[in-house]
């Protein structure tokens, strides 16, 4: 039993972050804005296991994620996709501490390119209406999710790595 | 020479691991299809322990104040006009659901709330849903214990409302930040900050006079429009416990 779990640890986590994504923690957040959370499930497992997983897996966050928020309108999949396929070109840094920041820059900068697909999708269904209304918040938005997302993936993104990586030893 | 002919078993079909992955992919595509409903009712279940208590007695205070401040001026002005027309129905409406907040999502893109009635309560889509202060979105999505309710704010929000100082009907739209945006498609309208919004008394999706918002500012007029930006009376981030008004053609 205990050896399952730990074959399945990057299943379980992944199980686990629609879940966080739903709980919204608000004492984590910055302008009412949470870190992008499948991002740092995401990364280490990019890494490991190469870009081809990465964009399945990114797919798949995408497919849930959708389906627990409400705006059918528009979707998370290409953002979660395209990060999937960038990280699983990064290799891991020899120098641990540089490593271990790497990670909050990589993350920032995978956001970015979320907040900015899925802000382009906005922009193009409120077409109509005036759109310069939409720009304020939504850079906001933007920027304060950037920001938090770097702030906490080192210290999320290098644990989750550390577990997946003794999950796959034991694996083999 | 003799042509053996090799049977290949590298094809993606021949491996395991590509049906899995074909499984999974079919069981997301399903659950995106039922609106995630296995994993909201798994929520229910398991943020069962952390549900809100009966608190927050402060801000719902005030908040009802407000509401009620309004409510009766709304309510007096269409007791006159229910004896000037006479063919006007009844427009209160007591039949609600109390229901709980388990999750929240109020900044960022995706400005949600979900309860903890869902069909099993009696909850339909398309239900308004309203909080202490007013209006707070209407309900989007429900599971069997869970209903999911998409907040004024959200980009994907659009609400016929009505401006009751100068009679006025105006749409307010969700632009991802907590003061939607009011619309009227009348460069002269003559709106004022401080202004309040409810819904519209022609509202077929709404019970009619909810106190919504207050015009916060408002923005130069462009091509035949004006906007405003809408402080709104109900604060989703700090209500625990809220109230589902059942479906109901609201015009007949």
């Amino acid at each position: 039993m205990n050896k399952f779990f730990i074959k399945k640890l990057p299943i379980i986590f992944f199980i686990f972050v629609p879940i966080i994504f739903l709980w919204h923690p608000n004492w984590l957040g910055f302008l009412g804005v949470q870190p992008y959370w499948p991002l740092f499930w995401l990364l280490p497992w990019s890494i490991i296991y190469g870009s081809i997983n990465g964009l399945i897996f990114g797919l798949f966050l995408g497919l849930i994620l959708d389906s627990v928020t409400l705006d059918s309108n528009f979707t998370q999949i290409p953002g979660l996709m395209l990060c999937g396929i960038l990280f699983g070109r990064i290799e891991l840094h020899r120098d641990f501490l540089v490593g271990h920041f790497r990670y909050g820059l990589i993350c920032s900068f995978g956001n970015f390119l979320c907040g900015t697909l899925y802000f382009l999708q906005i922009l193009f269904k409120n077409f109509s209406y005036s759109n310069f209304l939409l720009f304020l918040p939504s850079f906001q938005n933007i920027l304060a999710e950037v920001f938090l997302t770097g702030f906490f993936a080192p210290l999320i993104c290098s644990q989750l790595l550390r577990m997946f990586k003794f999950s796959r030893r034991k694996l083999n | 020479m003799l042509d053996i002919r090799r049977i290949s078993t590298s094809r993606w079909w021949h491996k395991k691991k590509s049906w899995t992955f074909l499984g999974i992919f079919l069981f997301l595509v399903f659950v995106r299809f039922s609106k995630g409903s296995i994993y909201k009712d798994f929520y229910y279940f398991i943020s069962k322990p952390f549900w809100p208590g009966q608190f927050q007695k402060e801000v719902i205070l005030k908040s009802i104040k407000q509401e009620s401040l309004i409510n009766s001026t709304l309510l007096k002005k269409d007791n006159i006009r229910l004896r000037e027309i006479l063919s006007l129905q009844e427009s209160s409406n007591n039949d609600y659901i109390s229901a709980a907040v388990i999750s929240r999502k109020t900044g960022s893109w995706w400005r949600q709330i979900i309860l903890n009635k869902g069909l099993k309560d009696g909850v339909e889509i398309g239900s308004a849903v309203i909080g202490p202060g007013g209006l707070l979105g209407r309900v989007k999505n429900t599971s069997l214990f869970t209903s999911s309710v998409t907040l004024l704010t959200s980009p994907e929000s659009k609400l016929g409302v009505w401006v009751d100082r100068i009679q006025i009907n105006g749409l307010l739209v969700g632009v991802g930040d907590n003061y939607p945006s009011l619309i009227l498609y009348s460069k002269d309208a003559d709106i004022k900050v401080g202004d309040f919004l409810s819904s519209s008394p022609a509202s077929t999706l709404l019970p009619p006079n909810i106190p919504i918002g207050i015009v916060q500012s408002v923005d130069e007029p462009s091509k035949a429009k004006k906007t405003a930006k809408i402080s709104l009376l109900a604060k989703p981030h700090v209500i625990d416990w809220v109230q589902i008004l059942k479906v109901k053609n609201f015009n007949e």
